[in-house]
């Protein structure tokens, strides 16, 4: 039976696409609001405010792909659907990122892991950057209306058994492991989220906001590039947009394809691109806050082998969460961190594991065997956990330059222990610390005293990242933040910030839901005073 | 506000390497061209080819030959998607090491690329692996995760280390 496409469908309903393979821009586009972006925090916006009556243009740098065009194969996936074909970097080649570029941004792409933002993290916030509306209670309306839209909810098939081993292990240990809820509706339990949902399943923006706002007469720019704002008087005048091929180059380098003239402005590129569209269009930044405090939520593996088959590719990945390591301890202490376990496909295993030759061959050989751990370090929270800068290369593209603390790297230590150990209890053969200078280790005792003894370094300690957050963020007081507390930026009045870089720490748990909670607060009140309408993602709870 | 291109920064760490090695720095040939390898860039990732991959390449000549020319197609298409910046900067660094000094200094190969033996070209590897010089790490993340990606990435290679491949939906 062939699997309905719903973008296909609405194209062919006229749908209202242009740029790349879809119609030709015009030169000018006069609308209500122009969104940059179409990921979490975009696909939300749009909707409210396509909802509320207003006249949306989204314009999105990746391309519009769907479900026809999913074939769960990663050489064709990561070009297509990511930042820098997955293999974004930080500016010391330590970090790499995943990141989404594609219609949908990062949530075309991602695991569907969805938390609430910890309430230890929001009363961080609270505390320290006096964003005293940001408490839980507050929000939690907000969370629920993102969960009843997006179809969040707990995941009740049983785990892979990737993640089942991390439940397993941790229970030996009495280590409290938990169900991650996921935004699914009617999954296949295939395993292949990361290369775009081929059913539909996964209620990424894709497939449920970014549709609701086309449905309602919104423009989508795809295959273009927010260049630049040009700015007047603490406002935003207009948005300059090129067209770029599927690399990411330029289709001309002299030719503005669009300028786009909105009322209001909303950008929502995802950290890293939004504090870069900012530093392009030379936005006021008096306290010299644009771009810092970029958080990534450093990300460290260990690969152990079993003696039964894993076959890490099947299963919904990510079901299994251990938040033990950021729950014993003080926010503010030693860099805590969240236990997950990953899908694992051919390329990214084979790209991330350490090792070459015979030793990379023996390992992927026992690749059915193989069960992949993560620890995603909480950063944020500590005078040594400051995060890392944006900032533009010559071309005009952004770099993160992230600094690996020693205070970090701590962390990682103690992460590659606890996960090395967990593994054991569950039955590992052999366990392999992901770090240049580690080996295949067969015991617990052994596993322990080699990373006791290993440098923890950027470079030789694989670090990775998919959850990029910040740059923008948001602050009680123009001193404290780029943002204020209801998304407007501090110093342009027509422009509102809603993604992940509002975050002013990383979030301490995988960040989409917190992004659609806050963001659909945001969005409401901005429907509120451009419309004068009330709109909701969803109805509130009975 | 704008910072100067991070290729740059290779090239005056490249040049100072270079340097440190007693030569001058001479011209070098482009790594890619187009986007895709260049004859420099198929040269080094032939030899990186033999030695990251060694225990998964064929063993018998003619096979493992059809491999390597495998990888490195899946290479191309692999920098052809890449951003601008990160083909520049993969050009340079393909350029410098298909050069003597270059090979010489960042590799840490005396033998050319492609006279070099496998545990020659391991031990450069390694070498780079574990520099004390960010350059030369950079470099072997740049090799091992390219190679990882293209080489794993194809169906042909999947069933040798028991991946099924995608579910039949």
């Amino acid at each position: 039976m062939a699997i309905q496409d719903p973008i296909r469908d609405g194209l062919a309903r006229g749908w209202k696409v242009l740029g790349g393979p879809h119609g030709t821009r015009p030169e000018k586009l006069v609308c209500d609001v122009a969104i940059i972006g179409s990921g979490a925090g975009a696909g939300i916006t749009a909707e409210l405010l396509s909802r509320a009556g207003l006249q949306v243009v989204i314009v999105e740098e990746g391309p519009l792909k769907s479900s026809s065009d999913f074939k769960q194969i990663e050489a064709q996936a990561y070009p297509q659907l990511y930042q820098e074909s997955a293999a974004r970097k930080t500016a010391d080649k330590a970090i790499n990122i995943l990141q989404g570029r594609c219609v949908g941004g990062s949530t075309t792409v991602n695991w569907t892991s969805s938390f609430r933002t910890p309430t230890a993290t929001l009363a961080y916030w609270q505390d320290r950057f006096g964003l005293a509306t940001y408490g839980n209670d507050a929000l939690a309306p907000y969370f629920q209306q993102a969960e009843a839209r997006l179809s969040i909810g707990p995941w009740l098939v049983a785990a892979n058994e990737n993640n089942d081993l991390l439940r397993r292990g941790a229970a030996r240990l009495g280590i409290p492991a938990a169900s991650i809820a996921r935004n699914v509706k009617g999954c296949w339990n295939l395993g292949s989220c990361g290369m775009g949902c081929p059913t539909n399943a996964k209620q990424s923006m894709l497939v449920t906001t970014i549709p609701a706002a086309l449905d309602k007469g919104a423009v989508l720019l795809v295959e273009t590039r927010a260049q630049k704002f040009v700015l007047r008087d603490g406002q935003v005048t207009q948005l300059q947009c090129l067209a770029v091929k599927p690399n990411s180059a330029l289709v001309d380098t002299a030719q503005t394809a669009t300028t786009i003239i909105a009322k209001h402005y909303v950008l929502a590129a995802g950290a890293i691109n939004s504090p870069a569209l900012l530093l392009r269009s030379q936005a006021p930044d008096p306290h010299g806050l644009l771009g810092k405090r970029t958080f990534l939520h450093p990300t460290v593996a260990s690969a152990a082998i079993m003696e039964q088959k894993v076959e890490g590719w099947y299963g919904a990945p990510q079901t299994i969460y251990s938040d033990h390591f950021l729950d014993t301890q003080a926010i503010d202490g030693p860099v805590g961190y969240k236990l997950e376990a990953p899908p694992l496909h051919p390329v990214i295993f084979a790209s991330t594991v350490s090792g070459y030759g015979q030793q990379q061959a023996d390992l992927l050989k026992q690749f059915p065997h193989t069960h992949v751990l993560l620890a995603l370090l909480r950063d944020g929270f500590h005078d040594q956990s400051r995060g890392g800068t944006v900032s533009l290369r010559g071309d005009g593209s952004p770099q993160l330059d992230y600094p690996l603390t020693d205070f970090v790297m701590d962390g990682a230590r103690r992460a590659l222990l606890s996960m090395a150990e967990i593994q054991f209890a569950s039955g590992a053969r052999q366990v392999l610390p992901v770090h240049e200078m580690a080996a295949p280790y067969t015991s617990w005792a052994q596993t322990k005293q080699a990373i006791a003894a290993l440098p923890m370094k950027p470079l030789l300690t694989k670090v990775v990242s998919a959850h990029v957050m910040g740059g923008c963020g948001l602050g009680g007081t123009d001193k404290l933040g780029v943002t204020q507390p209801d998304g407007v930026h501090w110093q342009i009045s027509n422009l509102s910030i809603h993604d992940g870089s509002l975050f002013p720490t990383s979030i301490g748990a995988n960040p989409q839901l917190s992004i659609y909670g806050v963001v659909n607060r945001l969005a409401q009140g901005l429907a509120k005073r451009l419309a004068d309408k009330e709109v909701a993602l969803a109805a509130p709870a009975s | 506000m704008m910072k100067r291109r991070s290729l740059l920064k290779l090239g005056v760490a490249s040049a100072v390497v270079l340097a440190v090695a007693g030569g001058a720095v001479a011209s070098i040939a482009p790594g890619l061209t187009g986007g895709k390898l260049s004859a420099a860039g198929r040269l080094v990732f032939t030899a990186v080819g033999r030695g990251m991959l060694d225990g998964t390449l064929p063993a018998d000549d003619g096979p493992k030959q059809i491999a390597l020319n495998g990888l490195l197609d899946r290479v191309d298409a692999l920098t052809l998607g890449l951003p601008p910046h990160a083909q520049e900067e993969l050009s340079q660094l393909l350029g410098l090491l298909a050069s003597g000094l270059g090979r010489r200094a960042l590799a840490g190969l005396s033998p050319d690329w492609t006279s070099a033996t496998v545990p020659q070209l391991q031990q450069a590897l390694q070498g780079m692996r574990v520099a004390s010089l960010s350059l030369r790490q950079q470099a072997y993340h740049a090799l091992h995760d390219i190679t990882g990606s293209a080489y794993f990435a194809d169906a042909s290679v999947w069933r040798q280390i028991g991946y099924p491949g995608p579910l039949k939906i």
